[in-house]
């Protein structure tokens, strides 16, 4: 079929043809359609029987279908009668429900009426019986609106009389009373009346209490024991009470009022504890003439040194000592009451489980109590003043103690220093023992102001004239001291030196002593950390370290021994070398050596000289003066040389000389004193050479474990003092 | 072992409420701490700057400026190596305080020590009410430097410190030339920069 549309064959088509050609093709093609189409009947002609069996299948399920019919049919009218039977049935249980609540309404109506009567009944017989607990426990039940008002007008009588009774009893301090009433409060939902009126109730106690004691106080007679201290002592009552009363009061409000009321009772509270603590900070600083003793400090330190008062102006030390130590008690009871206070109040908070925001607005609220309220206002005051009354304290007993200033036979060191030390070691101990940090830090820095101004200077003072010249006759010295002081003003040159040797001793003691100052005081202050929960502990480890710092400004100290005792001592003994001739002959040598002309009198003359210090030093002063001397004798003796001249043998001698002096010189230190002649050991080597090329057998590579000290300008230098070397061969030299 | 060349010691004075807290908290933490209550007695904080390649340790002393905590302050005025005298440029009343600061610096404080004086609260220049000549005169009259700053804004605050650092550091170079060898002097900061604490 195909194929005909191609061609388009068809009847009229057929007609048309003419040419043979095109009939036979037209034949071929209908031929070919011919049998494909009786190919297509065929396939249907199979498909009959197949459709046929179909078709009676079909027929004979009808009469089937007929039946289901009517079967649904059925089935239908069955479940709407059924549905109208369930909308029946439903609708009379909803009816029941309704019906069954109101019923339940009505019994729960009954009761309350019922609970009604009882209560209002029991309101009133419990208000007739006084039995105010009862009656308020009545009024938490009564919920109906019918008889609402009853209830609250039984209420509002109730509280009327609970406040009333409850003041009734604060007049009368009646205290069981007022604890009756105090539980009651919760009960009527009024925490926060219930809780302010209790704290007056205990602000009173508080008050009269403390009154009783401040009054006992200003009676107390002078000569007893605790006289010194009695406001310290008032005041610690005053603290002991005010924690008695949390202890005893947090429980019951903890248990009428719920946990996490402490805060607010203890803000009320402090309102009379700061009152009370101020009444006797008052007292305390009349009675003590604080604030007069305080004007009179700021005025003569404001005058500049105290050194110019004059006695009567001043205060008297005694007295003041003992106010100081007083001001130091007050502030550390102080500091271990709020401690007391924070603590309960941070437990209080922790019981109730607070979201976090809220606990630390809470603690915030605490903090800011703590450091704000009067007494430590107060407190801080009186701290303040007492900064600068010990400060005064400390710096006119170390003048005292300087201007008292003695030195007993045999010791090294003159009474000061121990005295003084002793001083800034009380003082600073005692700002320490106030528990505060910041006037632990202050009195730290004065000590070290102290140290590193006054008293170094002082101590310097005395060395800046120098080491009086001339012969030192010890017993003379100590025979011009009178009652162990020196002399203040005297020719005597003797008791000079021996006040100048003591000076250079008392610093080196000091020097120690600063770091036994700093560790006792570092370790008072670890005591104070440990109460302060570690506050503060690096503001008072930089304190100490200044102090212990003061160490490195002492420096130097026998520097002007040296220059004004040994330096002008040395040099004619070491110019004497130069008029002994060291161009010699073998004879002159061995003459030399039977009776040596310069050494042996020159170390007979440094032993004479070192021991004039050496019973006035401290050991290790004296070896550090042996070793100044040292590197003067060295100096001086270096130029000296250079200034000589030598032949071999002279060259042999100076060797000679040289070792003796160091033998000598090592046998009184400890210290070494072999490097200290490196220089010269190596110029009398060079001085000993045969010929002028042999220094290269020491120099450069083959100079082995040996390190020159001395340039090779100096070596040339060296050889030209043997007359017997020749310029032109030392300059030919490559060194 | 601690890792630094110097260390010095800078100490802020002047009136309560004046921006001390904050101006060093902002120096040495970076930040402009909210509603902190007064300063009680004395704190300090530290801060390591690099000035000219060699690290500088600052402690800044904070101070309290009441009355009561007078005598606390005063003990470390004689080893501060440096003063910053704040007031406060809308507050009269800070300024007018300040003779009495610098009566007390006199008083207590080691000659050479380098004193600057601030005004604060910079950012709060609609309610001035001490005009910088007021200020700058008042620091020529006191042989002082002068600046404005804001702890808030963090104007100035840096300028301030570094700039004590370096003038610090230039004087202990003088002194340590005249025993060693020769260091060049640090100009300005241009190089300078804080680093970590
Ligand atoms: N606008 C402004 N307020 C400041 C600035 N510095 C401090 N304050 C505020 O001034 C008040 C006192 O600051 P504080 O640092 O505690 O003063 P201090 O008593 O001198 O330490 C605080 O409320 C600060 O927020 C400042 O630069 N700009
Ligand atoms: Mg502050």
């Amino acid at each position: 079929m195909a194929a005909a549309t191609s061609l388009n064959f068809d009847s009229n088509s057929l007609e048309r043809l003419t040419e043979m050609k095109d009939i036979h093709e037209a034949y071929e093609y209908l031929c070919k359609q011919e049998n494909t189409i009786a190919e297509e009947i065929d396939e249907l002609l199979e498909h009959q029987t197949n459709l046929e069996a179909k078709m009676s299948t079909l027929y004979r399920s009808v009469p089937n279908l007929q039946v289901v019919n009517s079967d649904a049919k059925q089935l239908g009218s069955m479940v709407s009668f059924t549905c109208d039977l369930a909308e029946n049935v439903s609708g009379k249980v909803r009816l029941l429900d309704l019906a069954k609540g109101r019923v339940q309404e009505a019994i729960q109506r009954v009761n309350d009426v019922l609970d009604l009567k009882f209560c209002t009944d029991g309101v009133q017989t419990a208000l007739q019986s006084e039995d105010y607990e009862k009656a308020a426990g009545h009024i938490i039940g009564g919920s109906v609106d019918v008889a609402l008002h009853v209830l609250q007008d039984a209420k509002q009588n109730l509280t009327k009389i609970v406040r009333e009774k409850f003041d009734a009893a604060l007049v009368t301090a009646d205290r069981a009373s007022v604890e009756r009433f105090f539980k009651i409060f919760p009960l009527l939902g009024l925490h926060d009346e219930g809780l302010r009126k209790f704290s007056k109730y205990l602000k009173s106690q508080i008050a009269d209490r403390c009154q009783e004691q401040l009054s006992q106080a200003s009676t107390l007679d002078s000569a007893d024991r605790r006289a010194a201290v009695v406001y310290a002592d008032t005041l610690t009552i005053l603290f002991e009470d005010v924690g008695k009363v949390v202890e005893i009061h947090q429980p019951l409000v903890e248990t009428y009022y719920g946990p996490g009321r402490l805060l607010q009772l203890i803000q009320w509270l402090q309102a009379e504890c700061d009152e009370q603590a101020s009444r006797i900070v008052d007292e305390f600083i009349r009675n003590r003439e604080f604030s007069l003793k305080s004007r009179q400090v700021q005025a003569l330190l404001h005058r500049g040194s105290g050194r110019t008062s004059t006695a009567h102006e001043r205060l008297d030390p005694r007295e003041l000592d003992v106010m100081l130590a007083e001001c130091t008690l007050l502030n550390s009871r102080t500091e271990l009451y709020l401690r007391f206070i924070r603590k309960r109040v941070l437990n209080d908070l922790e019981m109730v489980g607070n979201d976090e925001k809220a606990d630390a607005d809470k603690v915030a609220v605490l903090e800011k109590l703590l450091r704000e309220c009067l007494l430590s206002r107060r407190i801080q005051e009186l701290i303040g003043n007492y900064i600068v009354m010990e400060e005064y304290f400390m710096r006119e007993s170390v003048i005292k103690a300087e201007s008292m200033d003695s030195l007993e036979q045999g010791s090294h060191t003159s009474s000061m220093v121990d005295d003084i030390f002793f001083i800034l070691k009380k003082c600073t101990k005692r700002a320490i023992s106030s528990g505060s940090v910041d006037c632990a830090c202050a009195l730290l820095n004065h000590t070290t102001t102290i140290l590193e101004g006054d008293y170094q200077d002082s101590l310097y003072a005395k060395l800046r004239a120098g080491f009086p010249s001339g012969s030192f006759d010890v017993a003379q010295a100590y025979s011009m001291l009178q009652q162990g002081r020196f002399p203040t003003s005297s020719s005597d040159t003797n008791a000079a030196k021996l006040e100048f040797m003591t000076t250079v001793n008392n610093i080196e003691v000091s020097l120690e002593y600063i770091q036994s100052l700093r560790r006792s005081l570092s370790e008072e202050c670890a005591a104070l950390l440990i109460q302060n929960r570690e506050i503060g502990k690096d503001k008072l480890e930089s304190c100490l370290n200044d102090l212990g710092a003061v160490t490195h400004k002492f420096k130097d100290v026998l520097d002007p021994v040296e220059s004004s005792a040994v330096k002008p001592r040395l040099k004619p003994w070491v110019d004497s070398f130069l008029s002994v001739n060291h161009d010699i002959r073998e004879d002159e040598f061995s003459m030399y050596e039977a009776n040596d002309p310069f050494v042996q009198n020159f170390i007979m003359n440094l032993e004479q000289l070192l021991a004039e210090f050496k019973d006035f030093m401290t050991p290790s002063n004296y070896d550090s003066l042996v070793s100044l001397v040292t590197n003067e004798v060295t100096t001086q003796l270096e130029q000296a040389v250079l200034r000589s001249v030598f032949n071999r043998l002279g060259g042999l001698h100076f060797d000679k000389e040289l070792r003796s002096l160091v033998t000598y010189l090592t046998s009184v230190t400890q210290w070494t004193i072999r490097d200290k002649f490196a220089r010269l050991t190596q110029m009398a080597t060079i001085l000993n050479l045969e010929r002028v090329t042999e220094i290269l057998d020491y120099w450069g590579q083959n100079s082995g474990p040996l390190t020159w000290r001395l340039t090779p300008t100096e070596v040339r230098q060296v050889l030209s003092l043997r007359v017997d070397f020749r310029s032109e061969d030392i300059k030919r030299l490559k060194l | 072992m601690e890792d630094y060349k110097y260390l010095f010691k800078v100490v802020l004075i002047g009136n309560a409420g004046v921006g001390k807290t904050c101006l060093v908290r902002r120096f040495t933490q970076g930040l402009f701490p909210p509603g902190q209550g007064a300063t009680i007695g004395v704190d300090f904080m530290i801060k390591t700057v690099d000035i000219g390649g060699d690290k500088v340790k600052l402690q800044v002393w904070d101070t309290a400026g009441q009355e009561r905590f007078r005598s606390i302050t005063q003990s470390y005025y004689h080893s501060a190596d440096a003063l910053v005298l704040v007031y406060d440029i809308t507050s009269r009343e800070s300024f007018n305080s300040l003779p009495g600061w610098v009566k007390e610096v006199e008083q207590y404080a080691s000659r050479k020590i380098i004193s600057v004086l601030v005004g604060n609260k910079l950012d709060l220049h609609k309610e001035r009410e001490i005009t910088i000549e007021e200020g700058n005169s008042c620091a020529e009259s006191h042989n002082m430097r002068c600046l404005e700053t804001s702890a808030k804004d963090s104007d100035n605050v840096d300028r301030l410190f570094l700039d004590i650092a370096v003038e610090l550091t230039n004087n202990v170079r003088n002194v340590e030339i005249k025993s060693g060898p020769v260091e060049e002097e640090i100009r300005d900061h241009g190089s300078v920069q804080g680093c970590c604490r």
